[in-house]
Order: C-alpha cells, then sequence, then structure tokens
C-alpha cells in the first residue's frame, strides 16, 4: 500500500511541476512596412468579410432563463434592422458589412458561459465583439473572459458597480448602476413630490447579504441624509429567506413610511406578501429586481401593487426606434417590448455605432470608439464613463392595477406617480 | 500483474503521453477549455464513484467537499500562499470535514445518509454565501494561462484514476466492496464497516476537493458559494451513472459522454439542446441500467459467444 501511495504522490507531483513549467506566450512580432514612396493612386479597399462576428453567451435556460431570452430579442431585433439596411459601414472595406451573433446558451452556470465565450473566439477568430448575458454572477465570469481575450464587452441586466473597478478596460455597460439608483430614488421622490410636508422621510432598508446588495444599501444609506431622508431601520438578510416578519415589523415599530430593498422575484414576492399580512403598508416602495418579472403582478396580486422598481428601460419610453420595437414584439409575443428588450437591443446600435466611427474591425480601435460613445439609442441618450458604465437614463417604472407604468422622470411619464400607497 | 493489467497501464500511459501534447497540439482556448472541464467532471465523478460506486454509499453532498476545496484553496491564494500548497490543503480541508460528517453520517443507512449529506451540501452553500457573498476575482487576469490549469487537472484526473483503481484493487477495497454488498455480511467476517466506509468517504472527499482546489486556480471570476450548488454534486451522479456505476472506466465513460455531448448540441442545436440530452439520458438509463459501460459487455458477450460457436465443431446431420 505504501509503495501505492507513493505512486499515486509521483503522478501528483509531476502533474504540479507541468503546470508550473507550462510555457507563458512570446510576443508576436510585429510586421514593419517600408516606406510608400509611390504616386497617390485611387485607394483600393480590401474585400469584405462576409459578416462582422459578434459572439455571446446567454443563458437562456437555468434560474436566469427569463432575463437571458429577453436580451437574446433585443440583440436578434436590433441585428434585423440594421442589416435590413444593409449591415453596418466599415470604412476599411468601403462598404456596408452585416452583422452576424453567435450565442450559446450557457444555462445559466458561469463555468459553462466561460467556456462558450472561449468557443465562439475560436470558431471566429475576427469576431469584433462580445455581447453579455444576463446577471451580476454570468457577467462577473465573462468579463473576464472578454478582457483576457482583449475583446470588446457590451453587457446589460446588472447593476452592480463594483465589477466595473476592476480596472477592465473592455467592459462596457450601457445599463443603470447602484449609485444611480441610490442617487435617483432620493431625486425622483423630491421631483415627484413637490410638497416637502408630503413626503416619506423615514426610509427601511432591507438589505441582501450579497455584494450588489451590501453596494447599494450603503449607497441608499450614503444618499439618504443630503437628500433629506432618514434611514430610520437597515436590516441584513440571506438570499432565499422565507420569513421576513422581523424585518418587517421592527421597520414598522421604527415608524419607517419608506422601504428599499434589493430581493430576488421569489424573495421580493414574500417580503410584500407578508407585509400585507401584517399590515405595514409603507407610503412608497422601491423594490429593486424583483418586480422585474412579467409576473410579478400575478404573483403577489393587490400585494405588488404601487411597488416601483428601476427598471433599466420602459416600452414607453419616448425615443426612437421603441414604437418600431413595440410593434415587432407585440406581434410575436402579444405584448410590448419587455424591460431588458430596449437595453440590449441599445448595445447592438451603440456597437454598430462604434464600428462606424472606428472604420476598421480591429478590436482596439472598435473598443476605442466605444469609450468615445455619444449617441441616441432606444433607451435614450448614452455615452460612457471611464470605467465602462454608462451615462443612460434611469426609469422609474411603478406597478398600477398589475401593468407596469413609467412615473419618472416626469417627460416620460405614462401614468401619474400613485402617492401614497392607497 | 497479470497480461490484462499490464494492456491497461499501458494504454492508460500512451493516452497520458498523447494528452500532454493537447496544449501544445490545440492552439484555440475553446479546445483546451472543452479537455479541462472534461478531466474536472472525469476527476469529480471518479472520486464520487470511490464512495458512491465502491462503497455503496449514495452521496449526495459531494459539491460540499468539492466546494470547501475550492473555497479553501481559493481564499489562501488570494490571500498570497502559494498555490500548491493551497491547493493540497483544499484536498485536506475536504477530509477533515468529511470526518467531521462521516461518523455521525454513516449511523444513517440508505435513503437517509442520501438525505443527511444532500442537506450538508446544502448547509454549506447557504452559510458560504452568507458568510461570503461576494465575488472572488483572480487578480493576475493580465497573466491567466489555460496551459498550466489544463496540466493541473490532467494530473489530478490521472491521479484520482489510478487512486480509484489501486484502492479498489486492495486488501481495503475489497473489504469496502464486502460492505456495499451487505454490512451485517461484512461484519461477521470481522470487517468494520465503519473503517471502511470512513476510509471511501476520506478517499472520495480528498480527490472532490483537490477538484475543488483546481477549479479555484481556473476560474477567473465566481461567486465562492458558487462550487457547492447542487449541480457539482448531481452531473457527477449522473455521469457515474451514464458510464457505469461501481467501475473504473465508468465515470470516464459518462464525463466523456456528458461534457461533450452536452456541449456539442449546446454549439450545434440551440435551445433544443436541453430536450435532445435529456431525451438521450432518459434512454441510457432505461435501455442500458448498467451504463455505457453495458454496451461494451453486450458487445463482449455476443463476439464470445460467436467464437465460441466457430470453434465448437460441426455435426453433419
Amino acid at each position: 500500500m505504501k509503495a501505492r501511495m507513493t505512486f499515486v504522490g509521483i503522478i501528483l507531483l509531476v502533474s504540479l511541476l507541468l503546470a508550473s513549467c507550462a510555457p507563458e506566450p512570446t510576443p508576436t512580432p510585429v510586421p514593419t512596412t517600408p516606406p510608400d514612396t509611390s504616386a497617390p493612386a485611387e485607394p483600393e479597399y480590401p474585400p469584405a468579410p462576409e459578416y462582422i462576428e459578434v459572439g455571446a453567451s446567454i443563458p437562456l435556460t437555468g434560474k436566469f432563463g427569463s432575463l437571458g431570452t429577453q436580451v437574446k430579442v433585443g440583440y436578434d431585433y436590433a441585428i434585423a434592422d440594421i442589416n435590413a439596411d444593409g449591415g453596418v459601414f466599415v470604412a476599411e472595406y468601403n462598404a456596408k458589412v452585416p452583422l452576424r451573433l453567435t450565442a450559446y446558451d450557457d444555462e445559466s452556470d458561469p463555468t459553462k458561459a466561460v467556456s462558450n465565450l472561449e468557443q465562439v473566439f475560436s470558431e471566429q477568430p475576427a469576431m469584433v465583439a462580445y455581447l453579455g448575458g444576463a446577471a451580476s454572477g454570468m457577467h462577473a465570469a465573462t468579463t473576464a473572459i472578454s478582457e483576457k481575450n482583449q475583446v470588446p464587452y457590451l453587457g446589460v441586466s446588472f447593476a452592480w458597480w463594483n465589477i466595473h473597478q476592476r480596472g477592465y478596460k473592455f467592459l462596457f455597460s450601457p445599463f443603470p448602476k447602484s449609485p444611480d439608483q441610490a442617487r435617483d430614488v432620493f431625486k425622483a421622490l423630491n421631483e415627484m413630490i413637490p410638497d416637502a410636508a408630503q413626503r416619506p422621510t423615514k426610509v427601511a432598508v432591507f438589505q441582501e447579504k450579497t455584494d450588489w446588495g451590501n453596494e447599494l444599501g450603503g449607497l441608499f444609506k450614503a444618499d439618504a441624509k443630503p437628500a433629506g431622508y432618514d434611514v430610520v431601520y437597515y436590516a441584513e438578510y440571506a438570499p432565499g429567506s422565507t420569513d421576513y416578519s422581523t424585518l418587517i415589523l421592527e421597520a414598522k415599530a421604527a415608524g419607517a413610511d419608506a422601504l428599499l430593498a434589493m430581493p430576488t422575484t421569489p424573495d421580493g414576492i414574500a417580503i410584500v406578501k407578508q407585509m400585507a399580512e401584517l399590515g405595514w403598508k409603507p407610503k412608497f416602495s422601491l423594490i429593486i429586481r424583483a418586480p422585474d418579472a412579467a409576473t410579478w403582478g400575478e404573483a403577489t396580486g393587490a400585494a405588488g401593487d404601487y411597488v416601483t422598481v428601476f427598471a433599466g428601460w420602459h416600452y414607453g419610453e419616448n425615443f426612437p426606434g421603441v414604437t418600431e420595437i413595440n410593434a415587432k414584439h407585440q406581434t410575436e409575443f402579444g405584448r410590448p417590448a419587455d424591460i431588458l428588450v430596449g437595453p440590449a437591443y441599445s448595445c447592438v446600435q451603440i456597437l454598430a455605432d462604434a464600428i462606424e466611427r472606428a472604420g476598421t474591425l480591429d478590436r482596439n480601435a472598435v473598443r476605442d470608439a466605444l469609450e468615445d460613445t455619444d449617441m441616441m439609442t432606444v433607451i435614450g441618450p448614452v455615452s460612457f464613463n471611464a470605467d465602462g458604465t454608462g451615462n443612460v437614463l434611469n426609469p422609474l417604472v411603478q406597478w398600477i392595477n398589475g401593468k407596469m407604468e413609467l412615473v419618472w422622470p416626469l417627460d416620460q411619464q405614462t401614468a401619474d406617480f400613485v402617492y401614497p400607497i392607497p | 500483474m497479470t497480461k490484462k493489467q499490464l494492456i491497461a497501464i499501458s494504454l492508460l500511459l500512451l493516452l497520458t503521453i498523447g494528452l500532454c501534447f493537447v496544449p501544445v497540439v490545440f492552439k484555440s482556448d475553446s479546445t483546451i477549455n472543452l479537455f479541462i472541464l472534461v478531466l474536472l467532471y472525469l476527476s469529480l465523478a471518479s472520486s464520487w464513484n470511490i464512495l458512491g460506486g465502491y462503497a455503496g454509499q449514495t452521496n449526495l453532498g459531494h459539491a460540499a467537499f468539492f466546494g470547501i476545496g475550492s473555497l479553501v484553496t481559493r481564499l489562501l491564494w488570494i490571500a498570497g500562499w502559494p498555490f500548491y500548497l493551497c491547493f493540497l490543503l483544499g484536498g485536506f480541508a475536504a477530509v477533515i470535514l468529511a470526518m467531521i460528517i462521516g461518523i455521525p453520517a454513516f449511523k444513517l443507512r440508505g435513503v437517509y445518509f442520501a438525505i443527511g449529506t444532500l442537506a450538508l451540501a446544502q448547509i454549506m452553500n447557504i452559510t458560504v454565501a452568507n458568510i461570503w457573498p461576494e465575488m472572488s476575482y483572480n487578480p493576475a487576469i493580465a497573466n491567466y494561462q489555460l496551459a498550466p490549469r489544463y496540466y493541473l487537472f490532467l494530473g489530478l484526473a490521472v491521479t484520482t484514476v489510478v487512486a480509484a483503481y489501486l484502492l479498489v484493487n486492495s486488501r481495503w477495497g475489497l473489504g469496502i466492496m464486502a460492505v456495499r454488498e451487505g454490512e451485517d455480511a461484512a461484519e461477521s467476517l470481522g470487517i468494520s464497516s465503519l473503517k471502511h466506509k470512513l476510509l471511501a468517504l476520506g478517499v472520495s472527499a480528498f480527490f472532490a476537493g483537490l477538484v475543488g482546489s483546481a477549479f479555484a486556480y481556473y476560474h477567473v471570476s465566481y461567486y465562492l458559494f458558487m462550487p457547492f450548488g447542487a449541480e457539482w454534486t448531481f452531473d457527477p451522479v449522473m455521469m457515474t451513472y451514464i458510464g457505469g456505476k461501481g467501475t473504473i472506466i465508468g465515470p470516464i465513460i459518462g464525463s466523456l459522454f456528458f461534457v461533450l455531448m452536452k456541449q456539442l448540441l449546446v454549439w450545434n442545436v440551440g435551445e433544443y439542446h436541453l430536450i435532445i440530452f435529456g431525451t438521450l439520458f432518459i434512454l441510457v438509463v432505461l435501455f442500458l441500467p448498467g451504463g455505457l459501460l453495458e454496451v461494451w459487455h453486450k458487445l463482449q458477450r455476443m463476439l464470445k459467444r460467436k467464437i465460441e460457436a466457430a470453434k465448437a465443431p460441426r455435426t453433419k446431420t
């Protein structure tokens, strides 16, 4: 047995040594060209590629499947619309080139998402950009691969700001982030309720114990006071909890008249139902993420009505192209576009614009052009900060009579803000 | 050493040498990544098979051992400890957890042991998510290379398979299998069922922990609780059943089939991949209860019959 154990040990040792001896990549020599001394001639353009290749790994099944399918619809619509016009003009080829998306389902598994992005990168060596999937955990895994492969990455459906603070150069996200949400909730309340005496002033924060929850909860706390609000109750809970009665009763006892929370859909449903059962009805509720689900109204009934959410986008926004997306979605799915369709659509618009401005399919040039983005999209005007976060509209949506209505910014309203909650 | 064993060892050696050249031959990260996934699941399924297949203890908490290996390695490695030390510590952490859990758990038998281990993984998942809710990033993303990860997984896969082979062919292995066949009968022959089950659990957990350690080295960024997810238990279990439980080759065939078939379907069939894979899985379970290995055994028996029939003297009527 001792000899056998030694044998097993030797194999393990050899593998560890091999792992440490793997060669580092050698830098590729840069080809040099002699200076051009000939007379200027008519420019000759190289033949354009058949497609501009774009890759993605999207959770079409699994726990983020409902988000991923919306994102995929947005990408497909945008690519179809751009290609219907001939594609994206690339100055390098003096021609319009259609976009082609290669997207694989990762089953909401980050390990498979990584594998998919590597696969699409190998299949399409000339790939220009990655389009992201959905949910923070998925993006955290895939953005690292885009950074490794030095491929520009455009992603929506994650509000987590910290992911942008890793020094990643290729990540761009035209989607509201936690600092926008924390700032805008108080800004929106102050604008929608001009009479300060009518505003809710005592805030309860139910913070999910996740890194994003921690980030957003901390920002709510920090931004409340300067905006004229007091956080009278702050509590953490583990995602997946089923009993929120302690939090609800303590918030009620603290006299809170506004609730700020960021639960998952099942947790959010449990929270509002238990609030109704325990008779706590704050004047205002902002529950980020959970009410994004199209089934929220059905699942919560009256308890989930008048809850507000920063959805990232709303089909009622008054920007060019939104009507067309809604018409298409209505025909295909029998309802106006879902909330992630618009942001996903905008990713393709932004990418097309960057390629056009870069005039080339070179990934670094496209990345630089993305950084300089300043354009109108279906989600409104978009530009990027140095960390890749987007300067985008952050609409506040309220569930009113089982329907999602856009209530802020005031110039985009599809319905009046219902306050206080009846 | 028998002729059969010699052939098996030679084949394993040749295959390992061949696999050593994968990063040299295949320059695409995607291919290396696919090999890594196969090797990862192969090691994990083989480690599950030691307890589930040979000792007959249905462990539904394998993710706890995989996860603890990954957690310990990742935290220490990110804190600046040498990776190889962290790698081994991940394996030992899994053994410690296994021993803490094993002694009370083995008082439970059959379905109760399975439920107990399932609860363990779930408890670990929730606890780790509560203590470390944050994402873990590899700080050296600029120097990230797949080749060293590949060699680590290759070495681990070979080690796991060889260790499983050596264990089941040892005196201890015979004891473990005797316990599987009948605990009371084994006890009556002087074989301590608790000791043998603990040994199988310890070895199984050690390798699962090492796979978790390698995962911590491989994955660029992930939530620390992610390796405690149920999929890290059920995927290896499925692979082992698909390939053939209680055999050395079964988890190898199962993981190859599971990973390659699934990925190929995702990449080629699109959104219908789950329906097709699910159907294939049901067909295997229905028609090959002994796993894919049964096809080989059936073929062997058929060939043998034909050879015997050909050898038999023909009688004239």
